[in-house]
């Protein structure tokens, strides 16, 4: 439904002009550069850009736009821990300490909240916040503003399609083109003894499941937020918190969840969804690229993936639409940096339709600028490419506060193991949330 | 002894080997595993690969395990250097000195040792940013001089008790100086037990965990068994295994080395600081 | 010690001045002792003593990295909240039951162990003992990592290896549930520390006269009475020094925790949640109370063992 209001192709195109003048600037440059042999490297600023771990593709990023700022400023990167927990644990600790060797960084989508209140952040200069506002998924610009403003830029973003084998929606009769919901997802599955892959494991995974149903059911964790942590007020009571409760309880209880539900992540259910018993499964796009690598590696028949159909995440009730989960990277710019206009400068560059397109093709990331999808070599690459454009455009942003591992804390643990979730379970949440708050229990 | 026994023995010999060397012999396997084998739920390899190892030591990790391999025996060596030459002096002091505060020094060292690490990384960490020495060498040697420091002490001075120091005072009647005494006689008495102490010190400082992830940030001075936690997969939700493995079988090759060669001293070491009758 | 040349001074004693009045030579050698052993001591108090001091102070505080303006003072508010709390008593409980169960098996295996060692073949003993030192000379976290591996459900063999047993098949999951995952973090922990403590009580199998050995065999007792009425009371002060070490090494668990279920299913020990306190919610005020606690909790350990079971440290080590 936000499709058409998103993907305008006219200021798609905008962008695009964008990074050909980028482009050619790169050009110019790399032929003066090879003239003189070498510029005065001496007073070029180098940008550290912090990234999380990738195939390399932000390091490709960060020289073209290097190569593109004509010589003014050089970007160099350096990695992040693997999770993104990790990630924010270190950025958080190295900006309380004013740390100057931060320039860039690459955060997970639910921290810049965390970030902007505690003043780590160098403002977005007004213009930038409005060119990089448009033609963005709005969740994506949703999980970059904080206290009505833009603190960071989008850059690529993540959702979860609902995967299925065709040879067994078919056999169960189940018509893949109309929205299913879980209730009919679990009884397919049971009907063909097949396994429905979700992740159960107690970590980040577990509150994107619980998010993603929650909003589907029309709810959302936080119903009232504030900057003061005991004004904050959770909707994990409400009658959509009790529902999400229900619809994970009863998938985990199916008993066609595959064995090992409770630690199971990401990829624990990709190589479930490869196996002979696979039916269903909600997960990232990524699932994809792996399948083609292993194929190409020969340790994957050609015919599995062959039979991978997708389409938009389950419903929690058949008659309103779901929200898919939302995740990605945004670019924040560090308040201690030398260089934050330069850096502002680099996002915009980074974050170009070129090299998001890029990005998604080699890294298999999908961008968070709508008009990237029209790109015929991401058609190519990704068939369901239109699937990911739609679940972006409804993709809901997990609950955004300065208190995020406060919240997905408390949730991970009352919510696990999914099993275990009853109809008390979302008052229990919101208990221990108010209390970790307030400062009166550990978490 | 007779047949039977002989043969119970070497029965009860050969499992204590497996027990040994199980795990160690089950990563190194892992680490020839190629992506299509580290799931085959077996413990050998279908068909072996160096493909993990090229991962780490020139491929895409690379960046990321050379550095660390670089930081961890930097680090190790010199605060283990440090640690010997200033408990060679204190437990000479130990050994030899009569003086008040022995005790002290002796219960401090035990206090020390038995201190939870991950009491003192946030305050470490709040000092280090202060005075500049977060992410750095010297940033991690000095925290592990805390580990080495105790047990270098007690090793050393139980080791230096057993040291015949009346050499040393027939030497200076026989017309030798103090110097020349303690460099001709004391110091080839005392070369073993320093050694053996710099092995066990070394391995402590090359096992820290806790330190190395909270003290660190980037390829500066991060340690082997922090960036262990740092490769990743062909995405963000891939886990990885294999890269694991190889790097933990690096790491894991110096020690056993270590240990091949040094096994006497390294024993005798471990039960002379702890034990002495 | 046989020697003729030098006035009596027995080996291990220091060379003492004359006995009334502190002569010069003996301020010196104060002076001296304390120059050599000083900056030793002075690097193991700077970097433990001021640590600690400041976990003190910050744990008075409600203080959070993200938000030092809001900084403010609670007295013991912080000690209150984490003592009332069931999660800190659930951490304790664990690394308890970690504790015990740890040092109690090492105990017996490491007996076994030194057992064998000291009445293994010429043959063998070089190689028992170069192999008896990997798993100590491992690093922790390889060793966590091997473990988890071999029982991880994806890439693990031990599944189906032990599929035989009831109750364990190809679907077993080690890292779902509480228990499991303890046994699993203990066999790491037992596997990696056992040998230190072989060596150790092998060491002490060695100070137990064989006199009373043959004499006791003489009189007829069998080789189980021989084990508990001579070897084991000859042996007390090695299995205390033993015990007490590898006891507050086992109560500080962190590394396994962190590799294997980092803290999942309710396995998570005081280390940890230390840790999670000030490292991952940047909570510094509460965090703090919770180190002061868990040192509270090893220095009492250390106590305890001490003054109850009476191990005199500095005789075992030939103190005086």
């Amino acid at each position: 439904m936000h499709t058409s209001r998103i993907a305008r192709p006219a200021r798609g195109g905008r962008r695009t002009r964008r990074g050909l003048i980028a482009a050619s600037a790169a050009a110019v440059l790399a032929s003066s550069l090879a003239a003189c042999g070498g510029g005065d490297g001496g007073s070029t600023p180098t940008l550290t850009w912090y990234i999380n771990p990738d195939s390399g593709g932000q390091a490709e990023i960060a020289s073209r736009c290097s190569e593109a700022s004509d010589g003014r400023y050089n970007i160099e990167v350096a990695q992040l821990p693997r999770t993104p927990e990790g990630q924010r644990e270190q950025l958080v600790r190295r900006l309380a300490a004013q740390d100057e060797s931060i320039d860039l960084m690459s955060l997970d989508v639910v921290f810049a909240p965390e970030l902007a209140q505690a003043g780590f952040l160098a403002p977005v200069p007004a213009d930038l916040a409005d060119r990089v506002s448009e033609g963005t998924f709005p969740g994506s610009v949703e999980s970059a503003t904080w206290d009505d403003e833009l603190v960071v830029i989008p850059f690529w973003a993540n959702t979860q399609l609902l995967w299925y084998r065709k040879s067994v929606a078919e056999a169960a009769g189940l018509d893949m083109t109309q929205p299913v919901t879980w209730d009919q997802l679990v009884a397919a599955a049971q009907d063909q003894q097949k396994i429905l892959s979700a992740q159960g494991r107690r970590s980040e995974s577990l509150t994107v499941w619980l998010t993603a149903l929650i909003e589907s059911a029309g709810g959302s964790i936080i119903e009232e937020n504030s900057t003061n942590p005991e004004d904050i007020k959770l909707g994990l009571a409400s009658p959509a918190g009790q529902r999400a409760a229900e619809v994970m309880h009863d998938v985990a209880v199916s008993g066609v969840v595959g064995p090992a539900f409770t630690t199971a992540s990401e990829d624990i259910s990709a190589s479930q969804f490869e196996s002979a018993d696979a039916g269903f499964m909600v997960n990232w796009p990524y699932v994809w690229a792996q399948a083609q690598t292993k194929v190409e590696a020969g340790t994957l028949d050609q015919s599995v993936p062959e039979d991978y159909g997708w389409t938009l995440y389950p419903r929690v009730d058949a008659d309103t639409p779901s929200a898919p989960p939302l995740g990605g990277i945004n670019l924040g710019v560090s308040a201690y940096s030398r260089y934050a206009d330069f850096g502002y400068e680099a996002t915009e560059c980074i974050t170009s339709d070129e090299n998001q397109a890029y990005y998604m093709n080699t890294n298999g990331n999908p961008a968070s600028s709508a008009a990237v999808y029209d790109d015929p070599e991401v058609q190519e690459v990704y068939p369901m490419a239109n699937t990911i454009r739609e679940s972006l455009a409804a993709a809901k942003p997990r609950p955004l506060t300065p208190y995020y591992s406060e919240v997905t804390g408390g949730i991970q643990r009352e919510y696990h193991p999914p099993a275990s979730v009853s109809d008390s379970t979302g008052q229990q949440a919101d208990d221990l949330i108010s209390a970790v708050l307030s400062g009166d229990q550990l978490l | 002894m007779s047949r039977r026994e002989k043969t119970w023995w070497w029965i009860a010999g050969v499992v204590i080997l497996l027990y040994c060397l199980f795990p160690i012999a089950w990563i190194a396997s892992l680490s020839f595993k190629g992506p299509a084998d580290i799931a085959n739920q077996q413990f050998l390899p279908s068909t072996t690969t160096t493909e993990n190892y090229s991962t780490i030591l020139t491929g895409t990790a690379s960046d990321l395990f050379l550095p660390a391999l670089r930081n961890s025996f930097g680090i190790c060596l010199i605060a283990t250097f440090i640690s010997c030459i200033l408990s060679m002096f204190a437990a000479y002091a130990i050994a030899r000195l009569d003086f008040p505060g022995k005790k002290l020094i002796l219960s401090t060292a035990l206090a020390v040792a038995i201190f939870p690490v991950i009491s003192i990384v946030t305050p470490l960490f709040n000092l280090w940013r202060q005075i500049g020495l977060y992410d750095t060498w010297l940033g991690l040697i000095i925290p592990y001089l805390s580990l080495t420091l105790p047990l270098s002490i007690w090793t050393m001075s139980a080791f230096f008790r057993e040291i015949p120091w009346e050499m040393e005072q027939a030497a200076q009647v026989d017309g030798a100086t103090t110097w020349q005494a303690f460099r001709k006689v004391i110091v080839p008495l005392a070369a073993p037990g320093v050694f053996t102490t710099a092995i066990i010190a070394f391995f402590i400082a090359w096992n820290d965990f806790a330190y190395g992830i909270s003290l660190t940030s980037t390829s500066r001075a991060r340690p082997v068994p922090a960036a262990l936690g740092l490769f990743s997969g062909a995405s963000q939700f891939e886990d990885p295994t294999g890269a694991i493995a190889a790097a933990a079988v690096i790491v894991t090759i110096p020690v056993v080395v270590l240990v091949l060669i040094f096994q006497r001293r390294i024993v005798a070491g471990l039960t002379n600081g702890a034990v002495k009758g | 010690m046989t020697q003729t040349t030098l006035p009596p001074i027995k080996k291990n004693e220091p060379v003492s001045a004359p006995r009334g009045g502190i002569s010069d030579r003996s301020r010196a050698e104060r002076r001296l002792g304390w120059r050599l052993a000083g900056p030793a001591f002075a690097v193991m108090l700077l970097v433990t003593a001021y640590p600690i001091l400041q976990a003190v102070y910050y744990s008075l505080f409600n203080y959070r990295l993200t938000d030092p303006e809001n900084r403010s003072f609670v007295g013991l508010g912080n000690y209150f909240v984490i003592l009332s709390d069931s999660l800190w008593w659930q951490a304790v409980a664990v690394t308890v039951l970690i504790t015990v169960v740890t040092v109690v098996v090492e105990l017996v295996l490491g007996f076994a162990l030194a057992l064998v060692m000291s009445k293994a073949l010429s043959t063998l003993r070089p190689v028992l003992r170069a192999a008896i030192l990997i798993p100590y000379a491992v690093i922790t976290v390889v060793s966590a990592f091997s473990w988890r591996f071999a029982f991880n459900i994806t890439t693990g063999f031990v599944n189906s290896w032990l599929s035989w047993l009831p109750g364990i098949g190809a679907d077993t999951d080690w890292f779902g549930g509480k228990w499991t995952s303890l046994l699993v973090i203990c066999l790491s922990e037992i596997w990696k520390t056992t040998p230190f403590i072989s060596l150790l009580l092998l060491a002490g199998l060695a100070q137990v006269p064989d006199v009373l050995q043959e004499a006791a065999q003489v009189d007829g007792a069998t080789w189980w009475q021989r084990l508990w009425k001579v070897t084991i009371p000859n042996m007390k002060a090695a299995i205390m020094v033993a015990l007490l070490f590898r006891t507050l090494d086992a109560f500080r668990i962190f590394d396994s925790i962190f590799v294997m279920t980092a803290g999942a299913n309710g396995t998570e020990s005081v280390s940890f949640l230390a840790y999670r306190q000030t490292i991952s919610r940047v909570e510094i005020g509460l965090g703090s109370a919770v180190s002061v606690l868990l040192f509270l909790c090893v220095v009492l350990i250390a106590f305890a063992f001490i003054r109850g079971f009476k191990i005199d440290l500095a005789q075992t080590r030939g103190e005086k």
